[in-house]
């Protein structure tokens, strides 16, 4: 038996060593700096940040952009699945490729074509004012809604595939069954489909709202230093300032976020597995 | 109903795929700036594209880079996933949680801390800190997609291979190796495209002349403003579609995504 | 046969803490046929497998042939096994797979090919050579497994379970193949089972186990008719199985006098349900349950000894659940279990 343990712990050794030393130990003295101003250990580092009316405004518009995109991406996910689900096997099998396909290429270029899309030559102020909506090219580049349909546009994938992937293991007749009942659609949605499926949502959802917290790629396009978020602001206050102050505590915020979600996540799903 | 339906599903399918095609068609464009529709179709883009030094530099690095750091994720990764799917190892859970640690941590805090901490004071060259940002963040992914293969085969074929003669690595190497190979270079794959694509780790980890290529793209965009970034663009939508097609033939890649 | 051909020696294994078998001794002659019979967790996998060396013995020892192989490395054991599983690569076909031990081994490619045909033809499975274990059935499988363990010439080949995954038909063939090819190969083999009707049928030998300790060893006519104990007959299918104080049967309310005098040094008395005649006796129950199984009727009573099974003939005349009905516990149809 101490054998087996040993060599287990042998093969594990080499991977665990190196994402310690090499990764979470690097990472670890970056947050604690967070911690210390030149008079040693301290908050004035978050103090300050949370008094920088710029930062609130970064702080809370990155929030506010990760739940409205959260959000708006459940409602559109769940309708997109729900549509899958009734398609044939074939067209399914062909859709969840569209879906993952866009996962699969690069950030910059997806995200560039929105900047195409909504520039001020772009396809959609030409095709506007061709059709003759508008007289003027429409501003939509460097908005919060630039950024929020970049985002929408990356993420959504990631909330969809979870949902369809919790609704094909509903039992089948469930739909059918409430129909029979004369359930409405919407009572049908809210008491069968949306408890049954709360796993999907968790994984997709976690995945959208961390990923447009800690989005880097399409606020820095389609946002620019107008519309900056958190990463951006990161990036922004070490390559232009030198303040490390600010962006360990940014760091801070991200990775707790990031790491609470993920924990909640862990304990819905497990709960639930347990409650099975 | 069924219509309805179906006109969304095409709706949020045009909203997913149409931006690829019309950077596609951005790209070839005759003009001299960025526009669509595009000031006539040719080549001359595509062409430039390959004619900027600094694309074909960074284009090297990221290949390089996505490559070398998926191998050794690889190589440090299948022993840890096989220790953790065959072996009681102890304190394996607070070891899982170390083992996927980089999918939690955003990958800005990473380059940033691995500048600030490893390349600055050691003075390591930023491709190496490249290299070990890459490495770190691919490891989750190479456990996990081995893992779910190891838990799809019977262990005890293993020890039917010891019994008739071979030895411990040698069962590994001529039974288990074999049977997750399909899941080893699904893991390759998805490495790759995630090295090759990955921008927030990436971006601190520059230094003169050596940028990766999304890096290398931003960088060039916020001075430039022609249809040069829209030809490299639809250029990697392709190599991806091609790379995930051709996966997905050999191994059915979307079982491990 | 002088010397013995297996022989454990005060085996104990243990999980962590836990001891899984407990200084466990017996010994097997060549080319004989054992079963190790008991209900799951009584420590029979475990035996085997440290037997074939997959475990560690945390004590004692294991002798091969006279020599010492507690220490030797399950690859160098010479050591077959057929895994309840069946455990088959499923990345190589039929013949590679039972090709593999033979390749590890180095054995000449002629050679090897000889033996591969002859040990496929052992199990007749020639014309599925080049299938893939995934494409053939269970019983199949099964076979292909057995020959990749045979065509090394093991001179000990253990079997896990090696009928349970079978259904009803195929078990009966698969057991006269283990015993045709048990004699023409003259290989001892020592298999694990959880079923007596499979071990009694086949074994020239049973080993029964029990909480990591061996409760009797002995030929299936001495463990049916002579079971050593009570833990051994209630498992042989003495269901009503009662330990002796005196002339008083130890009931689940209190004493129960016998009605006639228990010999001297009896721990217990045994009696199969066809051996409790029912409508006379000193004893008195209410049947709680009946069900007809076309030659007989199989009672279940509810009495101060507790449940008694009885089986009588579907002639004699029938009993409604929910009466009161006397019975008879017979020393002339009992076994007594003596002391230990």
């Amino acid at each position: 038996m101490t054998d087996t343990r040993r060599a287990g712990l042998m093969l594990i050794a080499p991977a665990t060593l190196f994402i310690l030393v090499g990764f979470l130990l690097p990472v670890g003295v970056l947050l604690s700096g967070a911690f210390r101003t030149d008079a040693g250990w301290s908050l004035g580092n978050f103090v300050e940040f949370f008094t920088t009316p710029l930062y609130l405004d970064v702080f809370f518009r990155t929030f506010r952009l990760g739940l409205t995109v959260t959000a708006v991406a459940a409602v559109l996910g769940y309708i997109t699945a729900i549509a899958i689900t009734e398609t044939s096997p074939s067209w399914r099998g062909r859709l969840v490729a569209l879906l993952v396909l866009p996962l699969m290429i690069s950030p910059v270029a997806r995200t560039y074509a929105w900047l195409v899309i909504l520039g001020r030559t772009g396809f959609l102020n030409t095709a506007l004012q061709t059709v003759g909506l508008t007289d003027e090219p429409l501003r939509i580049l460097f908005t919060e809604t630039a950024v929020f349909i970049g985002l929408i546009q990356l993420f959504f994938p990631l909330m969809v595939l979870p949902l369809l992937s919790s609704l094909e293991n509903l039992p089948r007749d469930v739909i059918p069954a409430g129909r029979v009942l004369g359930a409405s659609w919407f009572a049908i949605f809210w008491r069968v489909i949306l408890p049954l499926t709360r796993e999907g949502l968790v994984v997709g959802g976690t995945l959208t709202f961390v990923g447009s917290l800690t989005a880097y790629v399409t606020p820095a396009i389609l946002g620019g230093s107008k519309v900056l978020m958190l990463e951006t602001l990161l990036y922004q206050r070490v390559s232009v300032a030198n303040d490390y102050a600010s962006a360990g505590v940014i760091a801070v915020i991200l990775i707790a976020m990031s790491i609470a979600t993920n924990f909640l996540l862990k304990r819905i799903a497990t709960t639930r597995r347990a409650a099975r | 109903m069924k219509l309805a339906g179906h006109l969304f599903l095409a709706a949020v399918m045009l909203f997913l795929i149409g931006p690829f095609v019309i950077i596609c068609f951005a790209g070839l464009s005759a003009g001299e700036s960025l526009a669509f529709p595009p000031e006539g179709l040719s080549l001359r883009w595509v062409i430039r594209v390959f004619e900027i030094e600094s694309f074909r530099s960074s284009f090297a690095l990221s290949l390089a880079l996505g490559i070398g750091a998926t191998l050794f994720a690889l190589i440090l990764g299948i022993p840890a996933a096989y220790a953790l799917a065959r072996y009681d190892v102890p304190g394996g859970e607070a070891i899982r949680n170390v083992l996927t640690a980089p999918i939690i941590v955003p990958g800005i805090i990473v380059g940033l801390a691995l500048l600030r901490h490893l390349v600055i004071p050691s003075g390591l060259g930023v491709r190496l800190a490249l290299f070990l940002a890459h490495s770190a963040l691919l490891i989750p992914y190479a456990v996990r997609v081995v893992s779910a293969s190891l838990e799809n085969l019977r262990p005890d074929i293993e020890e039917a291979a010891i019994l008739l003669g071979t030895s411990r690595i040698g069962a590994f190497l001529r039974v288990t190796l074999p049977n997750i190979r399909n899941g080893i270079m699904a893991a390759f794959i998805i490495g790759f495209i995630t090295s090759f694509n990955e921008v927030p780790a990436s971006l601190f980890l520059t230094g003169p002349g050596v940028a990766t290529l999304p890096v290398d793209m931003l960088l060039y965009m916020e001075f430039n403003f022609d249809p040069s970034i829209a030809a490299l663009s639809g250029l990697l939508a392709l190599m991806s579609l091609t790379v995930v097609l051709v996966a997905e033939r050999l191994l059915g890649l979307s079982h491990y995504v | 046969m002088s010397e013995p051909f297996l022989k454990l020696d005060d085996l104990t294994l243990a999980y962590g803490d836990s001891i899984a078998v407990d200084r466990l001794n017996f010994e097997m002659r060549e080319g004989e046929l054992v079963a190790l019979l008991g209900p799951s967790g009584c420590g029979k996998t475990t035996t085997m497998r440290s037997i074939a060396g997959l475990m560690k013995a945390r004590s004692g020892r294991i002798l091969l042939d006279g020599r010492d192989i507690t220490r030797v490395p399950a690859n160098k054991r010479g050591i077959g096994l057929v895994f309840q599983s069946y455990a088959l690569f499923p990345h190589l076909s039929v013949r590679e797979n039972v090709a593999f031990g033979l390749r590890i081994a180095g054995t000449p490619a002629d050679e090897r090919d000889r033996r591969v045909a002859s040990a496929l033809s052992a199990v007749g499975l020639e014309s599925f050579a080049d299938r893939a274990p995934a494409a053939l059935s269970g019983g199949q499988q099964q076979r292909v497994a057995l020959a990749r363990s045979i065509v090394m010439e093991p001179r000990l080949l253990l079997l896990d379970e090696p009928l349970s995954n079978l259904d009803a038909r195929l078990r009966l063939g698969m057991r006269t193949e283990l015993a045709r090819l048990q004699r023409e190969l003259g290989i001892a083999m020592l298999y694990v089972t959880h079923d007596q009707v499979e071990a009694l049928a086949l074994a020239d030998r049973v080993i029964v186990m029990q909480g990591g300790a061996i409760e009797q060893i002995g030929t299936p006519e001495d463990i049916y008719e002579r079971p050593a104990s009570p833990f051994v007959a209630k498992f042989i299918g003495f269901e009503n199985t009662f330990e002796t104080e005196g002339d008083m049967l130890k009931g689940s309310a209190g004493p129960v006098p016998t009605g006639f005098a228990v010999p001297a040094g009896t721990r217990g008395l045994a009696w199969r349900p066809k051996s409790v005649p029912l409508g006379t006796g000193p004893h008195e129950g209410r049947i709680i349950g009946a069900s007809y199984q076309g030659e007989s009727v199989e009672y279940l009573l509810e009495s101060p000894l507790g449940e008694v099974k009885a089986e009588r003939p579907a002639a004699e005349p029938r009993h409604a659940p929910g009466t009161e009905v006397q019975f008879d516990l017979p020393l002339s149809g009992a076994v007594v279990l003596p002391n230990a």
